[in-house]
């Protein structure tokens, strides 16, 4: 079962609660660590799996909102539950454009938060199964050189290899070679397949 | 009024001089007719008509009077008849002429005394009434005055109890935000590992060891939310060293001048009937003192729709079991349905739209916090009685 690679963060001040909440998601099979605070989980050597927070708003010190903003600021990106005794609309609504996943309220429902954890968890592998991908793409295009690079920009713009070699004052046959070779290092297996991956790349810069 | 004046001035000339003629003629004609009988009555006749004329007419009048009657005297009564006179009448003459003006003199003299008293005393009068009207107009703006400021003393006395009570809102709305949490929190805990604990007891090999250390947690939670409660409990009775052997009486009486006002506005009527043997009680004065104020409004607010019956809130203390203090505080309100009665001490219930239902828990709490009781007996359409039974002192010592 790949479930069993995902971690679970419980982060509240509440001994009671947090050991509670971490018992209740081990009792179906993840693995859940347990932290009394914001500055614990910055400090924690964190594994490298799919995994998310469940995490309280009200604590001393470091309050659960701004760990959000803390992460989010420092890139590092992993679903969040928060729960919290008094949830106000305002709170929600900002921890849920910064991207919550759920926001239940003291006391949780279990079968709630284990579903929240389930969702939080899929969201996490997807996206970190996207950000490798997309990691791996980098990877391959930076090993093309410069003649290879415009050679791809205007394949992927759709031009023929006719009008490529006009535009770059090469003949066809050279532009034919460039070619294969961009599909060999980008592991295209069509054409269709490499404009997709430019264009996944072009988002995540523009993004 | 000038007008007036010069008209009665004008009158007033007209009859001083025709009393100057008149009296003179008179004496003349009565001297004349009497003569034969009497000798000579025209020495008594003529001053007489001199001494009249100058009382109504005044001095000039009775100048002219003096002279008419001279002129008279001389040609009637002094021989020869005529204007001429004999040697030897000459001083009698003289004497009447000075005997006339010195009749004159002294009359017109009293007289004018008289008038400048009598104007003093009129002015006077004029003084009197116009300084009547002064203090009277000084007794309209004070009473105006006094009206305002006890409207100003009622607007304050208002916007004083609706701030005491927003201030008792607030209080309590924000300790139950507070107690909310402290209560929540734990018992978020019990409900994640009583959670817990089913999960790992419900697998297809159950982890005791694990639905143990859940139960166990859920323990602890449910152990610290009765914790938090107590801790609420002794926050509501938070002063015990204030504790001191009180009479209930005085305190029962500044109840009902704290309430007085409320009671005025609802027009409810507050009798006492309290036994002047009451042994004292220990007790925090302010939390008793909160409690009646409680019971008191609570009765007056119950009567506000009452309009068929009189309006009264009789507030009783006893003696009970020899050693106990019984005080009731009894209405003719609406009373309360055998529904609300069963709630009626439970937090947050109220039946008034404004009302926040901590009052009757709180009492109650403060109550059972001296050892005492506090229970509530009512009629539905006839009233209600509140009624809280406290240790004598002597009894507690005993």
């Amino acid at each position: 079962m790949k479930e069993q690679d995902a971690v679970v963060y419980v982060i509240d001040d509440d001994a009671l609660i947090r050991d509670g909440i971490q018992s209740l998601i081990r009792s179906i099979g993840l693995q859940a660590v347990a932290l009394g605070s914001a500055a614990e989980f910055m400090q924690a050597k964190r594994i490298d799996a799919p995994s998310c927070l469940v995490l309280d708003v009200r604590m001393p010190g470091q309050s659960g909102l701004e760990l959000q903003r803390q992460l989010n600021s420092a890139g590092i990106y992993i679903p969040i539950i928060f729960i919290t005794g008094h949830a106000d609309i305002p709170m929600t609504v900002q921890a849920m454009k910064d991207g919550a996943v759920e926001f239940l309220t003291k006391p949780v429902r279990s079968q709630e938060l284990l579903d929240a954890v389930q969702k939080a968890i899929e969201r996490d592998r997807e996206q970190r199964k996207e950000r490798a991908e997309l990691n791996a793409i980098r990877r391959r295009f930076k090993s093309l050189t410069p003649r290879e690079t415009e050679v791809l920009n205007l394949v992927v713009a759709g031009l023929l290899n006719k009008q490529i070699a006009d535009q770059l004052g090469t003949s066809e046959v050279t532009v034919k070679t460039h070619r294969a070779r961009v599909m060999e290092k980008t592991g295209a297996d069509s054409l269709a397949h490499l404009v997709r991956m430019t264009e996944k790349l072009r988002t995540s810069l523009q993004k | 009024m000038e007008l007036a004046r010069t008209s009665r001035r004008k009158l007033s000339a007209i009859l001083r001089y025709g009393s100057a003629v008149g009296f003179v003629a008179a004496a003349l004609c009565l001297s004349l007719a009497l003569r034969a009988s009497f000798g000579n009555p025209a020495w008594f006749f003529f001053p007489a008509a001199v001494i009249a004329t100058t009382w109504i007419g005044g001095r000039v009048a009775g100048g002219v009077a003096v002279l008419l009657s001279t002129l008279a005297v001389q040609y009637y009564f002094i021989p020869p008849v005529g204007f001429r006179i004999n040697e030897h009448d000459l001083p009698y003459f003289l004497v009447f002429i000075v005997c006339e003006v010195l009749a004159n003199w002294i009359i017109s003299w009293r007289k004018e005394a008289e008038d400048a008293i009598r104007e003093a005393r009129d002015l006077l009068e004029v003084r009197v009434a116009e300084r009547t009207a002064e203090l009277k107009d000084a007794n309209e703006a004070l009473r105006n005055q006094m009206e305002e400021q006890r409207r100003t003393q009622e607007a304050l006395q208002l916007a004083r109890s609706e701030l005491a009570r927003v201030v008792r809102i607030t209080t309590i709305g924000e300790t139950t935000a507070s107690i909310a949490h402290e209560v929540n929190q734990p018992l978020a805990a019990v409900v994640a590992n009583a959670d817990a604990c089913v999960a790992w007891l419900s697998l297809n090999e159950p982890n005791l060891a694990e639905a143990r250390a859940a139960a166990d947690r859920a323990v602890q939670g449910a152990t610290r939310a009765s914790e938090v409660i107590a801790r609420i409990r002794s926050m509501i009775n938070k002063k015990p060293p204030e504790r001191a052997p009180i009479q209930l009486n005085p305190v029962i009486e500044e109840t009902c001048i704290l309430a007085a006002s409320q009671a005025e506005k609802n027009s409810v009527a507050i009798f006492t009937e309290l036994d002047p043997n009451l042994p004292c009680v220990t007790a925090d004065r302010i939390q008793l003192q909160q409690v009646l104020l409680n019971l008191v409004i609570n009765g007056i607010d119950a009567m506000a729709g009452v309009t068929d019956r009189p309006r009264e809130l009789r507030i009783r203390t006893r003696v009970q079991d020899s050693h106990d203090v019984l005080v009731s505080v009894e209405d003719t309100g609406i009373g309360v349905n055998a529904e609300s009665m069963s709630r009626l001490f439970e937090p947050f219930f109220t039946t008034r739209a404004q009302g926040v239902g901590m009052g009757l828990p709180i009492s109650r709490s403060i109550i059972e916090a001296h050892g005492g009781r506090l229970w509530a007996e009512s009629i539905l359409g006839r009233g209600s009685i509140f009624q809280f039974v406290l240790q004598s002192s002597e009894a507690g010592q005993g």
